[in-house]
């Protein structure tokens, strides 16, 4: 098959910080080249170079054996390079067909809209999507999001797809249509480039793989012939051990969550008598289908929200379910939320202040007249050190400009800076890479050995597995099951499904 | 992310690149950051020219550039200075007023209504004779501040309680100060000897007089409350909590920022420092309580913290300048026959073009081709 795409040394920094030192890359037509690497391994600034979102300082661009320099993305669209984001580009407000015309301008409106229509109809057909041109984006679940991304960049006609991380927001049954729609795509001809750091997709639907390091491109090799081991070296550069648990024995009760009741605004109930119990020394997984509640528990349980009722009973405290922030704070509860952007770090400010604030009550940083800089940014630094928070030219930096594992790095930093006594982490690895991942999980059993109690809330249930002393499901706001360690993968799934 | 949607508006528009080659075309890109002296070079040339497009307008008003150059001399010489000084006092109190609300993203357009209620609360103590003469000055300050935080924190609990929007409230609730103002005037606190709708006139110990050096009192007033806003603001543990506050609320409170109690208490000191503005106006300039020592206060606030960014310390420089404005304003007023409007309009023009720098600080615009 003719080579369709060929970066050669692309080299490109951002305000002095090397983003890619010599990146090379090709993508055949026909193929599903997967783009393999940790995050901020520079796979997504590569790709989006070839899409002519940036201007590579240096290197090389070849299209279909022409070496060409990249105006803008409106250029590479009309050399046939097309881009699907992680975070997509949709005018939420819009339909679907308004989207697709906005990106594909037709001279006039009316008979555009019609045209486009047409187009996406055939192209929805071809992929065997269901979609309805009229819907506006607003109502779409995120994998139909996707879909409109895709069929908008097919409906512009190209010859090389980038999809960069498509099945970072999708559930695994949604990942493995898309990913075997991509399949076929490239087999009808198409380039297809699949930016990911999921090993599992690489092996099972890339026909290449190019993998990513430090800006770099180290090697490209069939996913078949590599072992899932060899892999995984070459994007971390050495192996992870898995981490080790020691067992411990049954610590006394520390938290009571005790028919736990929350409806929402509009009347759903999110959480319907939920009960169960950790003990001090105990990681207690939470595992079920994403939306039967989980994130409605966590955010109970660091108090974002107040139940309508039930209670949440700490040991030597009492119930907590009511108390503000601050008595949860005093209680050394450590919150590590989902959305860590939303509930976790203020992007705007710096990483110091992010770092000290959760501490400044204690006076540890001055009292309430006069606060101690000084002491934040040195207590800062010790923890960016500490927690191995990259990324970080300075402590004054915005917290913002961290990349994702970073930024959860940093908010484990601060949360377990005062040594908890309970833990709620909230699928505290989504988003991150394989070291970043075995970094979070470490610093979990960690605190489980000097006996916090735990609760582990998590849609990923090898993580619920590795790590879970007890293991609770999750369905409809209850916890329907319990299993103790070491607990039966099917019949977890089996109960997190038969109660749905 | 903000970088990429940018460029994408720009990539969904071929056709019109194609088209319109004849003219060239002109991109915008995000910037990542810009070093603070070419910013200061923005602002300060968009500043220009807000102040060119004003002496413009004045000289098709019919002052020449030269006349208003000797017009602005003589207002920043040593005998007017004087009165730019008194001007500048409660211009720098309604800036640090607004600045205050604005850090935790409370739209706080209510000035002039709690100056007002500073001035009845500050009028109340002289006219009912509350405190031994030599403390009467400190509790009508006092009165007066509490009066401005009570009118502001009635929109606060509004707000809190019932989500009522506070731009409309505080804006609104002007004109209830202005009526309850107006009542009081044309009623029991009328004075009797003039029948002006004005109150009887503070005794000598209930001004704010001068403190040598031509110094007026009020601006010692002023500057103490930039000093203790500019410790609040920068060094101050509620400093510190303001910051998580108008970044992330939702963060602030899962980390135990007690967010509620710094919101309310920036509002209130927000109110108080209106209120104080309110006290310095009735007590060093008029000498009494009048119809109209809060008028066009609001605007100038809201302008002077939005030069400033919000920095207490800044907002003095800024608030001297305005004072400049405004007595150069009277001045004209009265020899040119100027109405008092175009202050208004300066002030305005000004606001605009340095708005419209924070676009180009934000972003880089090129013409190609």
């Amino acid at each position: 098959m003719p080579v369709a795409l060929q970066l050669v040394d692309i080299w490109k920094s951002f305000d002095g910080a090397l983003a890619l030192a010599g990146a090379s890359f090709e993508s055949r037509a026909g193929e599903v080249h997967a783009l393999l690497g940790e995050n901020g391994a520079g796979k997504s600034s590569l790709m989006n170079v070839a899409a002519g979102l940036y201007a590579p300082d240096g290197g090389a661009i070849v299209i279909n054996g022409v070496t060409t320099a990249l105006k803008g993305p409106a250029d590479a669209r009309l050399h046939g390079i097309g881009m699907v984001h992680q975070h997509f580009k949709l005018v939420r407000p819009f339909t679907v067909a308004e989207n697709i015309l906005l990106a594909n301008r037709r001279p006039h409106f009316s008979s555009g809209m019609k045209a486009i229509r047409a187009a996406i109809r055939k192209q929805a057909d071809e992929l065997k999507f269901d979609m309805d041109p009229d819907r506006r984006v607003s109502t779409l679940t995120v994998a139909e999001q996707q879909q409109v991304e895709i069929v908008k960049v097919l409906v512009g006609g190209v010859d090389i797809l980038i999809l960069d991380e498509p099945t970072a927001v999708l559930t695994d049954a949604e990942s493995e249509s898309l990913l075997k729609i991509v399949q076929r795509l490239a087999q009808s001809g198409t380039a297809v480039v699949l930016v990911t750091h999921k090993l599992q997709d690489v092996k099972r639907f890339a026909d290449a793989v190019t993998i990513m390091r430090g800006g770099k491109t180290v090697a490209t090799l069939d996913p078949r012939e590599a072992t899932a081991e060899q892999l995984t070296e070459l994007t971390v550069g050495q192996t992870i051990a898995l981490p080790t648990r020691t067992e411990l024995p049954n610590g006394p009760s520390r938290l009571n969550v005790g028919a736990l009741t929350y409806a929402r605004g509009d009347g759903r109930i999110m959480l319907n008598n939920a009960s169960f119990h950790v003990r001090s020394g105990e990681i207690y997984g939470v595992a079920g289908v994403s939306g039967n509640g989980q994130a409605e528990l966590a955010e109970a349980l660091i108090g974002a929200t107040e139940p309508t009722s039930g209670e949440i009973w700490l040991d030597e405290i009492g119930d907590i379910s009511h108390a503000s922030a601050s008595v949860r704070r005093d209680a050394a509860i450590a919150a590590i939320p989902a959305d860590r952007y939303a509930y976790a770090l203020a992007g705007s400010l710096s990483i110091a202040d992010n770092f000290a604030v959760a501490h400044i009550r204690s006076g540890r940083y001055g009292g309430v007249a006069m606060i101690k800089r000084r002491e934040m940014r040195k207590d800062a630094m010790a923890a960016i050190k500490d927690y191995d928070v990259q990324g970080a030219r300075s402590v004054s930096q915005k917290a913002s400009l961290l990349s994702g594992g970073n930024a959860q790095k940093l908010v484990i930093a601060r949360e377990f800076s005062r040594n908890p006594g309970v833990v709620v982490a909230h699928s505290p690895s989504r988003g991150l890479d394989a070291r970043a991942c075995a970094a979070v999980h470490e610093r979990l059993i960690a605190a489980r050995e000097r006996g916090a109690a735990i609760v582990l809330i998590s849609e990923d249930l090898d993580e619920i597995l590795s790590l879970s002393d007890r293991i609770g499901v999750m369905t409809r706001g209850s916890i329907v099951a319990e299993f103790e360690r070491p607990a039966d993968r099917q019949a977890i799934g089996r109960a997190m499904v038969d109660h749905a | 992310m903000h970088d990429l949607s940018k460029q994408m508006t720009r990539s969904s528009t071929p056709s019109a690149a194609a088209t319109s080659h004849r003219f060239g075309r002109i991109t915008l890109d995000v910037r990542q950051s810009l070093p603070p002296w070419k910013q200061a070079v923005f602002v300060g040339g968009s500043l220009l020219l807000g102040l060119a497009i004003s002496v413009w307008i004045l000289a098709l008003a019919g002052i020449s550039p030269p006349q208003l150059a000797s017009e602005l001399a003589g207002v920043v010489s040593a005998d007017s200075l004087r009165g730019v000084l008194v001007q500048a006092a409660p211009l720098i109190l309604v800036g640090l007023g607004a600045s205050l609300a604005f850090r935790i993203g409370f739209w706080n357009l209510g000035i002039e209504g709690q100056m007002i209620f500073g001035g009845i609360f500050a009028a109340a103590i002289s006219i009912y004779e509350i405190g031994p003469p030599s403390t009467r000055l400190l509790l009508m300050g006092i009165a007066a501040a509490t009066g401005g935080a009570l009118w502001v924190l009635l929109v606060a609990f509004l707000k809190i309680r019932f989500r009522v929007n506070e731009i409309i409230a505080t804006l609104l609730l002007n004109y209830v100060a202005m009526y309850f103002l107006f009542h009081l005037l044309y009623g029991i606190w009328q004075d009797a000897k003039t029948a002006f709708p004005q109150s009887t006139p503070f005794r000598p110990f209930e001004r704010l007089g001068d403190i040598g050096y031509g110094l007026n009192a009020g601006l010692l007033v002023a500057i103490g409350s930039v000093l203790l806003a500019g410790w609040l603001i920068h060094l101050s543990r509620v400093g510190f909590y303001a910051r998580f506050i108008s970044a992330n609320p939702r963060m602030a409170k899962i980390v135990s920022v007690p967010v509620q109690a710094v919101t309310l208490g920036l509002i209130a000191a927000s109110g108080a420092c209106a209120g104080l503005a309110g006290f310095i106006n009735i007590a060093s300039q008029e000498g009494r309580l009048t119809q109209s020592f809060s008028n066009g206060y609001v605007f100038s606030g809201v302008l002077i913290a939005f030069l400033s960014r919000n920095d207490p310390i800044v907002i003095a420089v800024v608030g001297f300048l305005i004072a400049v404005l405004f007595i150069t304003g009277q001045t004209l007023q009265v020899f040119y026959q100027i109405p008092f409007t175009m202050v208004q309009m300066i002030e305005a023009i000004i606001v605009m073009t340095v708005a419209s720098s924070e676009f180009l600080v934000r972003h880089r615009v090129r013409w190609i081709r």
